[in-house]
Protein backbone atom coordinates (compact mmCIF):
# COMPACT_ATOMS: atom_id res chain seq x y z
CA UNK A 1 0.00 0.00 0.00
CA UNK A 2 1.56 3.38 -1.18
CA UNK A 3 2.27 6.08 1.04
CA UNK A 4 1.75 8.63 -1.72
CA UNK A 5 1.34 8.73 -4.92
CA UNK A 6 0.53 10.17 -8.11
CA UNK A 7 -0.40 14.13 -7.74
CA UNK A 8 0.43 13.98 -3.90
CA UNK A 9 4.16 13.34 -5.39
CA UNK A 10 4.31 16.51 -6.60
CA UNK A 11 3.77 18.14 -3.14
CA UNK A 12 6.98 16.57 -2.96
CA UNK A 13 9.45 16.81 -5.32
CA UNK A 14 10.35 20.47 -7.18
CA UNK A 15 9.90 18.54 -10.42
CA UNK A 16 6.82 19.02 -12.95
CA UNK A 17 5.72 17.27 -16.25
CA UNK A 18 7.63 16.05 -18.73
CA UNK A 19 9.97 15.49 -16.15
CA UNK A 20 8.62 13.95 -13.34
CA UNK A 21 10.46 10.73 -13.03
CA UNK A 22 8.78 9.42 -10.26
CA UNK A 23 5.38 8.46 -8.94
CA UNK A 24 5.09 6.16 -6.01
CA UNK A 25 6.45 6.12 -2.24
CA UNK A 26 5.59 2.82 -1.24
CA UNK A 27 7.69 3.18 2.59
CA UNK A 28 10.11 5.70 4.07
CA UNK A 29 12.26 5.93 6.92
CA UNK A 30 14.46 7.83 9.33
CA UNK A 31 17.47 6.11 6.42
CA UNK A 32 15.70 4.82 3.73
CA UNK A 33 12.89 4.65 1.10
CA UNK A 34 11.21 2.63 -1.61
CA UNK A 35 9.99 4.79 -4.73
CA UNK A 36 8.59 3.25 -7.81
CA UNK A 37 7.87 4.85 -11.52
CA UNK A 38 5.75 3.29 -14.01
CA UNK A 39 7.63 4.01 -17.47
CA UNK A 40 4.64 5.60 -19.76
CA UNK A 41 5.17 5.38 -23.62
CA UNK A 42 5.55 9.00 -23.99
CA UNK A 43 8.03 9.69 -21.40
CA UNK A 44 10.24 12.10 -22.77
CA UNK A 45 13.19 9.92 -21.66
CA UNK A 46 12.17 6.56 -23.48
CA UNK A 47 14.07 6.03 -26.76
CA UNK A 48 13.07 3.07 -28.96
CA UNK A 49 10.71 1.66 -26.84
CA UNK A 50 13.08 1.87 -23.55
CA UNK A 51 14.10 4.08 -20.91
CA UNK A 52 17.41 5.58 -21.27
CA UNK A 53 20.62 5.52 -19.12
CA UNK A 54 20.00 9.42 -18.32
CA UNK A 55 15.82 8.56 -17.36
CA UNK A 56 17.28 5.64 -15.00
CA UNK A 57 19.67 8.30 -13.04
CA UNK A 58 16.70 11.10 -13.09
CA UNK A 59 14.63 8.08 -11.35
CA UNK A 60 17.31 7.49 -8.82
CA UNK A 61 17.92 11.16 -8.33
CA UNK A 62 14.05 12.25 -7.47
CA UNK A 63 13.20 9.32 -5.76
CA UNK A 64 16.40 10.68 -3.39
CA UNK A 65 14.66 14.16 -3.30
CA UNK A 66 11.31 12.13 -2.30
CA UNK A 67 12.59 10.78 0.37
CA UNK A 68 14.44 14.12 1.32
CA UNK A 69 10.90 15.96 0.37
CA UNK A 70 8.93 13.69 2.62
CA UNK A 71 10.31 15.33 5.84
CA UNK A 72 9.86 18.73 5.03
CA UNK A 73 6.45 17.61 3.94
CA UNK A 74 5.54 15.82 7.40
CA UNK A 75 6.57 19.59 8.59
CA UNK A 76 4.07 21.44 6.21
CA UNK A 77 6.46 22.83 4.05
CA UNK A 78 7.01 23.36 0.57
CA UNK A 79 9.47 21.28 -1.69
CA UNK A 80 12.96 22.03 -1.50
CA UNK A 81 15.25 21.88 -4.87
CA UNK A 82 17.75 18.72 -4.51
CA UNK A 83 20.86 18.61 -6.48
CA UNK A 84 23.44 15.53 -7.80
CA UNK A 85 26.68 16.11 -6.33
CA UNK A 86 28.49 13.27 -7.57
CA UNK A 87 27.07 9.36 -8.88
CA UNK A 88 30.22 6.98 -8.06
CA UNK A 89 29.89 2.94 -8.64
CA UNK A 90 26.89 3.19 -10.93
CA UNK A 91 26.15 0.37 -13.03
CA UNK A 92 22.98 -0.08 -15.26
CA UNK A 93 22.71 -3.99 -16.24
CA UNK A 94 19.48 -3.27 -18.38
CA UNK A 95 17.39 -1.09 -20.39
CA UNK A 96 13.93 -1.01 -19.05
CA UNK A 97 11.00 -1.54 -21.74
CA UNK A 98 8.35 1.41 -21.70
CA UNK A 99 5.21 0.13 -19.53
CA UNK A 100 7.37 -1.81 -16.68
CA UNK A 101 7.15 -0.58 -13.62
CA UNK A 102 10.76 0.56 -11.78
CA UNK A 103 10.86 -0.48 -8.09
CA UNK A 104 14.27 1.41 -6.39
CA UNK A 105 15.03 0.84 -2.87
CA UNK A 106 17.15 4.14 -1.36
CA UNK A 107 19.46 3.83 1.86
CA UNK A 108 21.41 6.75 3.26
CA UNK A 109 25.12 5.69 3.76
CA UNK A 110 26.31 8.77 5.59
CA UNK A 111 25.44 12.27 5.56
CA UNK A 112 27.77 15.64 6.09
CA UNK A 113 27.65 19.43 5.67
CA UNK A 114 24.41 19.01 4.00
CA UNK A 115 25.12 16.26 2.15
CA UNK A 116 24.12 12.87 1.67
CA UNK A 117 25.49 9.50 0.40
CA UNK A 118 22.78 7.66 -0.56
CA UNK A 119 23.03 3.71 -2.16
CA UNK A 120 20.35 3.17 -4.65
CA UNK A 121 18.95 -0.60 -6.24
CA UNK A 122 16.89 -0.21 -9.18
CA UNK A 123 14.78 -3.54 -10.23
CA UNK A 124 11.74 -4.05 -12.62
CA UNK A 125 10.30 -6.97 -14.55
CA UNK A 126 13.40 -7.35 -17.14
CA UNK A 127 15.48 -7.70 -13.72
CA UNK A 128 18.02 -5.64 -11.73
CA UNK A 129 18.05 -2.03 -13.75
CA UNK A 130 20.44 -0.11 -11.76
CA UNK A 131 22.46 -0.43 -8.49
CA UNK A 132 25.43 2.63 -7.42
CA UNK A 133 25.98 6.13 -5.41
CA UNK A 134 25.25 9.52 -4.88
CA UNK A 135 25.82 12.40 -3.31
CA UNK A 136 22.89 14.66 -3.07
CA UNK A 137 22.82 17.87 -1.88
CA UNK A 138 19.52 19.35 -0.72
CA UNK A 139 19.45 23.37 -1.15
CA UNK A 140 17.91 24.49 2.14
CA UNK B 1 41.17 -2.96 19.77
CA UNK B 2 44.72 -1.49 21.03
CA UNK B 3 44.89 2.12 19.37
CA UNK B 4 48.03 1.04 17.51
CA UNK B 5 45.96 -1.70 16.02
CA UNK B 6 43.23 1.20 15.37
CA UNK B 7 45.70 2.89 13.49
CA UNK B 8 46.75 0.75 11.31
CA UNK B 9 42.83 0.08 10.22
CA UNK B 10 41.93 3.46 9.59
CA UNK B 11 45.25 4.00 7.85
CA UNK B 12 44.64 1.18 5.42
CA UNK B 13 40.61 1.70 4.85
CA UNK B 14 41.36 5.33 4.15
CA UNK B 15 44.56 4.62 1.52
CA UNK B 16 41.96 2.07 -0.35
CA UNK B 17 38.99 4.82 -0.14
CA UNK B 18 40.87 7.86 -1.22
CA UNK B 19 43.88 6.28 -2.93
CA UNK B 20 46.92 7.35 -1.43
CA UNK B 21 49.79 6.48 0.28
CA UNK B 22 49.71 6.18 4.09
CA UNK B 23 52.96 7.63 4.41
CA UNK B 24 50.67 11.26 3.96
CA UNK B 25 48.79 9.73 6.94
CA UNK B 26 51.28 12.13 9.95
CA UNK B 27 49.20 12.18 12.87
CA UNK B 28 49.67 16.24 12.81
CA UNK B 29 49.17 16.39 9.14
CA UNK B 30 45.86 17.92 8.15
CA UNK B 31 43.08 15.76 6.65
CA UNK B 32 41.49 17.97 4.08
CA UNK B 33 44.66 18.74 2.46
CA UNK B 34 46.18 15.26 2.46
CA UNK B 35 43.36 13.41 1.11
CA UNK B 36 42.42 16.60 -1.15
CA UNK B 37 38.67 16.59 0.60
CA UNK B 38 36.30 19.15 -0.96
CA UNK B 39 32.83 19.48 0.75
CA UNK B 40 31.44 16.47 -1.71
CA UNK B 41 34.02 14.02 -0.69
CA UNK B 42 33.66 14.91 3.01
CA UNK B 43 31.05 12.76 3.41
CA UNK B 44 33.04 9.72 2.15
CA UNK B 45 35.50 10.21 5.07
CA UNK B 46 31.57 9.79 7.40
CA UNK B 47 30.53 6.59 5.84
CA UNK B 48 34.24 5.39 5.80
CA UNK B 49 34.33 5.83 9.73
CA UNK B 50 30.95 4.47 9.83
CA UNK B 51 31.06 1.25 8.13
CA UNK B 52 34.67 0.28 9.42
CA UNK B 53 34.46 1.13 12.66
CA UNK B 54 30.16 0.86 13.66
CA UNK B 55 29.67 4.28 14.82
CA UNK B 56 27.09 7.38 13.81
CA UNK B 57 28.55 10.46 13.36
CA UNK B 58 27.02 13.41 13.03
CA UNK B 59 28.67 15.80 9.63
CA UNK B 60 28.63 19.11 12.37
CA UNK B 61 31.41 16.63 14.68
CA UNK B 62 33.47 15.68 12.16
CA UNK B 63 34.38 19.13 10.48
CA UNK B 64 35.91 19.81 13.97
CA UNK B 65 38.23 16.92 13.30
CA UNK B 66 41.23 18.63 11.45
CA UNK B 67 44.38 16.14 11.85
CA UNK B 68 44.96 12.96 11.78
CA UNK B 69 45.59 12.71 15.17
CA UNK B 70 42.64 14.21 16.08
CA UNK B 71 40.41 11.63 14.27
CA UNK B 72 42.14 8.50 15.28
CA UNK B 73 41.36 10.09 18.81
CA UNK B 74 37.64 10.49 17.41
CA UNK B 75 37.27 7.37 16.73
CA UNK B 76 39.00 5.83 19.57
CA UNK B 77 36.90 7.14 21.92
CA UNK B 78 33.51 6.39 20.35
CA UNK B 79 34.78 2.52 19.79
CA UNK B 80 35.57 2.73 23.65
CA UNK B 81 32.68 3.44 24.84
Amino acid sequence: MPILKGEDILKIIPQRAPVVMVDTLYDVSDDSADTALTIAPDNIFCRDGVLTESGIIEHTAQSAALFSGYGYYLKGENPHLGFIGEIKHFDIFCLPRCGETLNTHLTVLASAMGISLVTVIVLSESGEVAKGQMKIFIKE
Amino acid sequence: MEKTELIKKINSAMAEEFEVEESVFAPEADIKSALELDSLSLVDLVALVESNFGIKIKGTDIALVKTFGSLYDFIYERIEK
